[in-house]
């Protein structure tokens, strides 16, 4: 734990105008003499002997996360062979490899997954083998040129055979995030983790108080050039990352750091069940404590960082909140979600986060980490914009057609006469307040009546699947091949039935598309 | 533990039988139910497990206590994916934040719930 020596008290309290520059603090480093706390301890400094005091005592502060940033990999160069080829396509352990540049070099895209394992073995977990020191089979093929004869090369390599092992991410660290739900009467699996039926979990994801960017939300140290831990080794900050949305305090930042300095206890690769294979990425951020501002931002709680409440259920772009919640409420392990307690956890590790934060307090104790002051700081006014799309997207809206209904009491017969009627296949079943109650088919029908039954609320199918209005309908007809079905009655939030939505109706508008 | 009621049963009323039987609280987690017999999802307080078990299968209910999920320590990133899915409170964080798994509490094979929501492939059924 922290302790101030006399010495620095007295060496700190003589600096002017209540200011420190990152030259200075190096040259405590350099002495042996910098004091250093975790995000935690400071804030808890700040808490008990406020502001002033934690400034004459505190030169750095230490802050981490590791979390999944699927936005990342290496960048390896491999050498030349003899013959030398000019690498068109490449695989390692059967994940493809993109060369965006020239002969040899390869980006190992975290995301992408093995064309024999699917998402269990993709680029993040290449990255994760080549940093643990094993060996990987690259296979590459090229069609071959003047200067560049070979056609196809296999070989086996390690970290040791590369020139470069470069990690670079274009977004990593989001500075917080939504926590997500589903309101679907279906489990998903999201970029989130699974999320059960009918709000049952939620999750989240980020080191909230710990979180390099919470912590300096102005980016008054922090920007092009910072020197940050990167997955056990040392790296630095690039830039802002992809997607970098200030204003609404959802920083990103771009990262590159030497992969063979790092360790696979800070970067893993990993899967997400039904999405995809993706890398844990952790990452620390040394804040030098420059004036007393500095000191009341990092002072931040996990209360006063706000996450959305949102269901990953809706299929659209722009899902709306269900509340506002904080880092402190979700670390609890229980959210309030529309008024029930419902059981949250992360999908970062904060138990890496935290060792994070004590790994660079001790680098930098030992002087084996010094700070930089960045070139230039991350941008605060940048807007993150929305993909423009010159084609038109379809909905349920588009192409509900009106439903033949039906309530449980009525006769078989009569059901049977309103859909020979109106040439429907199926009847809605509602109450008399139009909520839905199941669905009957003429196939229900007609077996119900080869079996002599004639109460139609024996035949009903109580589990329906639905759609509703504003949803593509690129997920409605996949949810009704999914389950084999014809037909999905449109409700509102209410389970009050809107209509109807039919195959029928969506092959008739991509036939009429392919004529028209 | 998974309740296997067969066709020449299922109409009795077995489950709260037992309950009142053994006074202990039994959490049926899902049942699927017609003429034909059913299944039902249940868990049942650890203490209890032996004579709830017994008493069922005395009734001529087929028991099927779960075969258990295997936590790999090496693989586990202590991200926490998974314990929001458990509905026995089995997965859980020590204080320093690891991520453990509490075998007796878990519900084994008939549940299965957090194994594909481990994004470490770290959790696993033992057979
Ligand atoms: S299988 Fe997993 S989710 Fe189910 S009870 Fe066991 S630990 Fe919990
Ligand atoms: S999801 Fe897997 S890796 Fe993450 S804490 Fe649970 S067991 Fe560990």
């Amino acid at each position: 734990m922290y302790a101030a020596s006399r010495r620095n008290l007295k060496l700190t309290s003589n600096t002017p105008d209540k200011k420190r520059t990152v030259a200075e603090i190096n040259e405590k480093i350099r002495n042996g003499d910098v004091q250093v706390l975790t995000i935690s301890e400071m804030k808890d400094l700040v808490e008990s002997s406020g502001v002033e005091v934690a400034f004459k005592e505190v030169d750095v502060v230490t802050t981490g996360t590791m979390g999944a940033m699927c936005s990342s990999g290496a960048l390896i160069n491999v050498g030349h062979a003899d013959p030398p080829i000019k690498i068109d396509k490449a695989w390692i352990n059967d994940v493809p490899i993109p060369h965006p540049g020239a002969a040899v070099d390869l980006y190992i895209g975290a995301t992408i997954g093995s064309e024999t394992r699917g998402f269990e073995y993709g680029g993040g977990h290449v990255i994760e083998d080549l940093i643990a020191g094993k060996e990987v089979e690259l296979r590459a093929t090229a069609y071959g040129t003047d200067c560049y004869p070979r056609t196809r090369v296999e070989t086996t390599l390690t970290k040791d055979d590369l020139n470069q092992f470069i990690l670079l991410n274009f977004r990593n660290g989001y500075q917080r995030y939504a926590t997500a739900v589903n309101g679907r009467d279906e489990a998903i699996y999201t970029y989130m983790g699974k999320l059960l039926p009918n709000f049952r979990n939620a999750t989240y994801s980020g080191a909230g108080e710990l979180n390099p960017l919470c912590n300096d939300p102005d980016y008054e140290t922090i920007g092009l050039g910072t020197r940050i831990f990167l997955g056990g080794g040392t790296g630095y900050i690039i830039g802002e990352g992809t997607q970098h949305n200030p204003k609404a305090a959802l920083g990103t930042i771009m990262v590159k750091g030497d992969a063979k300095q790092m360790t696979p206890e800070y970067i893993r690769g990993a899967t997400f069940s039904e999405y995809g294979s993706t890398i844990y990425i952790g990452y620390g951020v040394p804040i030098p404590i420059l004036n007393e501002g500095i000191v009341k931002k990092v002072a931040i709680r996990d209360e006063d960082i706000p996450s959305d409440i949102v269901d990953y259920g809706i299929p659209r772009l722009n899902k709306g909140t269900l509340g506002t919640t904080n880092y402190k409420e979700l670390k609890t392990g229980r959210v309030n979600v529309n008024g029930k307690s419902v059981k949250v956890t992360s999908v970062s590790s904060l138990k890496h986060a935290y060792k994070i934060c004590e790994e660079l307090k001790d680098w930098i104790q030992e002087a084996k980490f010094y700070l930089t002051k960045p070139v230039e700081t991350l941008p605060t006014d940048t807007v993150f914009k929305p993909m423009k799309v010159t084609t038109e997207t379809r909905f349920v809206e588009s192409l509900i057609g009106e439903a033949v209904t039906c309530t449980e009491d009525e006769d078989v017969k009569a059901v049977a006469k309103r859909l020979v009627e109106e040439s429907v296949n199926q009847a809605i079943v509602v109450d008399s307040a139009n909520e839905l109650k199941g669905i009957v088919t003429a196939w229900d029908i007609t077996r119900s009546v080869a079996n002599g039954n004639k109460r139609l609320e024996d035949i009903i199918v109580r589990r329906v699947y639905t759609a509703r209005l504003h949803e593509p309908l690129e997920t409605a007809s996949k949810r009704m091949a999914d389950h084999d079905i014809s037909a999905l009655p449109v409700v509102d939030k209410g389970n009050k039935v809107l209509g109807i939505l039919t195959s029928d109706a969506i092959s008739r508008l991509v036939g009429g598309g392919a004529t028209g | 533990m998974l309740l296997r009621f067969s066709r020449q049963i299922v109409d009795q009323p077995i489950t709260s039988q037992i309950i009142l039987e053994k006074k202990t609280p039994i959490n049926i987690l899902s049942a699927r139910m017609n003429q034909l017999g059913g299944e039902i999802l249940a868990e049942i307080p650890g203490d209890k497990a032996q004579e709830v078990i017994k008493a069922f299968k005395s009734k001529g209910v087929i028991v099927d206590v779960a075969s258990l999920i295997e936590k790999d320590d090496d693989l586990c990133i202590d991200c926490g994916a998974c314990i929001s899915l458990c509905p026995m409170d089995a997965l859980g964080f020590t204080e320093d934040k690891s991520v453990t798994l509490d075998a007796k509490k878990c519900n084994g094979a008939t549940c299965g719930l957090c194994v594909d929501a481990c994004t470490r492939r770290a959790l696993r059924l033992l057979s």
